[in-house]
């Protein structure tokens, strides 16, 4: 059994996708000037990691790559039950892929004390690509499940319900191990006034790619985002009403015959 | 031109079979290989489906089966070894997102996954892949080779000539001990649905009171020759509808004729689902719920008075 489980967790401050406008003409997103706010799925990693805790204890130690601002999701992390953050960012940050994000998070857990357990999202709301957990656990060759909706502590690993598209896999790790959930898995606390009080007064850990043992030429990127666009998708922004709703019906129903979809 | 080897593995053999035919899409030249890799528990038609799909070589993993990511990833990075591939293409399934993430930090490979466009690109590889929750499309580049591309299904190449006399091969790899441990695998509840395939679909979302109510929707779907389709709350969440109804990000992507969206407010993660549909029907009470953005024809309405008077005017 371990004895005091490190739980790590990793959040994303990215691009809030609903508050996130394409230029009118070009439908281009600018994406460094997009809002941003906590990854959806890494506040259910934090949640879960903060359940963990409370009934098995231990440490969750939160941690972020990216920019200054990412401060943010670190204290939501906190205010969810993290009792530790450590924000890893430096000037070049925007151009970090996927790739260095996860050597960043492998590095900077390897040299902070090293993790039992490491929670993730299943991918981000914004780049959605779910290769962050995976490419850690390549990286350390360590055990690694994705897609987890029900998470289990045992003595010397975790009994992880594995979500695919067709079927539930039950599978068995030991430590350490990677694991990325999804939105199933529990419903994120929302943080109260007394625990956002609390988060504001932490100290943030903040770190380099340096002080982690990585130079600035291992993070060069393997993937550069050139443009981010939103197709546009004509609709006819017909609306149709009437005096009742059997009138309105009789409208929609006329409309659909003109269109070919209803005999 | 240099010759490229490019490398197709997914577990799911339609999936498999659309890999190579867009591996030979991209590598119209004589010299380029295309070369399919078979793990042990694939279906004992797989080889003979890859040769047909176009493969110039089917490379077959003798050995037990497992379903652990890092014994599948090892046996690809096996392959990897002995096929010097350019380029390895996997299906975006969620397993195969996960071993090309696992592949990806063994090997230090540059990956895209989510990816529906792919163009070698002189030394890297230009992609179209959805981003911003699947409501863009990002253009990426990835700016060296080998890398590891995960594409939806549907991105494909036409169907190329077979190749006479393709290469098949056993391939021994050394075996590596998996990190985790099957416990048991449940089919998912429902399951039998194929909503991806309907050509009309009726989507009922949170405006839905109770599940008793499923029935109203469901006439109306009975009515219109409609599949009953639904938005993450109604299968995640209440579970009134099994998750192969489930339209979304995390959920599937549609294409029929006519979308017909009730009680459904709209967020980017359903509408990633939905937006190649050609004619979309907005039902809703809200007169600025983001779905009607989305439409062609938009009722602003209570759809428990909407909804029966539909079903009746179209004769159900």
């Amino acid at each position: 059994m371990v004895e005091k489980l490190r739980i790590w967790v990793a959040v994303k401050h990215g691009i809030d996708v609903n508050l996130t406008r394409a230029d009118r003409t070009s439908g281009l997103v600018h994406v460094d000037a997009a809002p941003r706010k906590t990854s959806d799925f890494d506040k259910n990693a934090v949640e879960e990691a903060t359940r963990i805790r409370e009934k098995h204890g231990g440490t969750v130690t939160a941690i972020s790559v990216g920019a200054p601002a990412a401060r943010e999701a670190l204290r939501e992390a906190i205010a969810i039950g993290a009792d530790e953050a450590v924000l890893v960012t430096a000037d070049g940050w925007a151009q970090w892929d996927t790739r260095a994000v996860a050597r960043l998070l492998v590095a900077a857990s390897g040299k902070l004390g090293g993790f039992d357990l490491f929670l993730l999202g299943e991918g981000s709301t914004d780049h959605f690509a779910g290769l962050i957990g995976p490419r850690i656990a390549g990286e350390l060759g360590c055990a690694e499940v994705a897609y987890a909706r029900r998470l289990t502590i045992e003595p010397n690993g975790v009994l992880v319900e594995k979500d695919l598209e067709k079927e539930v896999e039950v599978v068995r790790a030991g430590f350490p191990v990677v694991v990325t959930v999804g939105q199933e898995i529990n419903t994120p606390r929302l943080p109260t006034f007394m625990t956002t009080l609390k988060a504001s007064k932490k100290e943030i850990r903040v770190v380099s790619p340096a002080d982690v043992g990585l130079a600035a030429d291992q993070l060069v990127p393997s993937v550069v985002a050139e443009r981010v666009a939103v197709p546009e998708i004509p609709r006819k922004l017909v609306t149709i009403s009437g005096a009742s709703p059997d009138e309105v019906a009789g409208r929609l129903r006329d409309a659909l015959r003109g269109e070919g979809v209803v005999p | 031109m240099t010759a490229e080897v490019i490398l197709c593995y997914s577990e799911d053999d339609a999936v498999a079979e659309g890999l190579v035919r867009l591996a030979r899409s991209l590598t119209p030249d004589v010299a380029s290989r295309v070369r399919a890799v078979v793990l042990p528990g694939a279906s004992p038609e797989a080889a003979d489906r890859l040769v047909a799909a176009g493969a110039h070589a089917v490379h077959t993993v003798a050995g037990a089966g497992s379903s652990d990511p890092h014994v599948r990833a090892e046996m690809l990075r096996a392959a990897v070894a002995e096929l010097s591939p350019t380029l390895l293409l996997v299906g975006s399934t969620k397993r195969g997102r996960e071993v090309a993430g696992r592949l990806a930090g063994a090997l230090d490979w540059p990956a895209a996954t989510g990816v529906t466009t792919v163009r070698l690109d002189g030394d890297g590889i230009r992609v179209e892949r959805e981003a911003l929750s699947g409501n863009a499309v990002a253009v990426e580049r990835i700016v060296r080779r080998p890398a590891i591309v995960a594409v939806m299904s549907g991105t494909t190449g036409p169907a190329p000539s077979v190749v006479d006399g393709a290469e098949r091969r056993e391939l021994s790899v050394p075996s590596s001990s998996p990190g985790t441990e099957p416990v048991e695998v449940r089919p998912k509840a429902g399951g039998q649905l194929e909503i991806e395939k309907a050509d009309r679909i009726v989507t009922i979302g949170r405006g839905l009171k109770k599940k008793e109510d499923l029935g109203m929707i469901e006439a109306l779907a009975r009515t219109l020759g409609a599949e009953v389709g639904c938005t993450r709350p109604l299968a995640a969440e209440s579970g009134w509808l099994t998750d192969d109804h489930w339209i979304g990000l995390t959920g599937h992507r549609v294409h029929p004729t006519l979308y017909v969206a009730v009680g459904v407010s709209g967020a980017v993660q359903h509408l990633v689902g939905m937006r190649s549909s050609k004619i979309v029907v907005a039902i809703n009470k809200d007169p600025n719920a983001p779905i009607f953005a989305q439409a062609d024809y938009r009722i602003s309405g209570d759809l428990y008075q909407i909804v029966p008077a539909l079903t009746k005017a179209l004769g159900g």
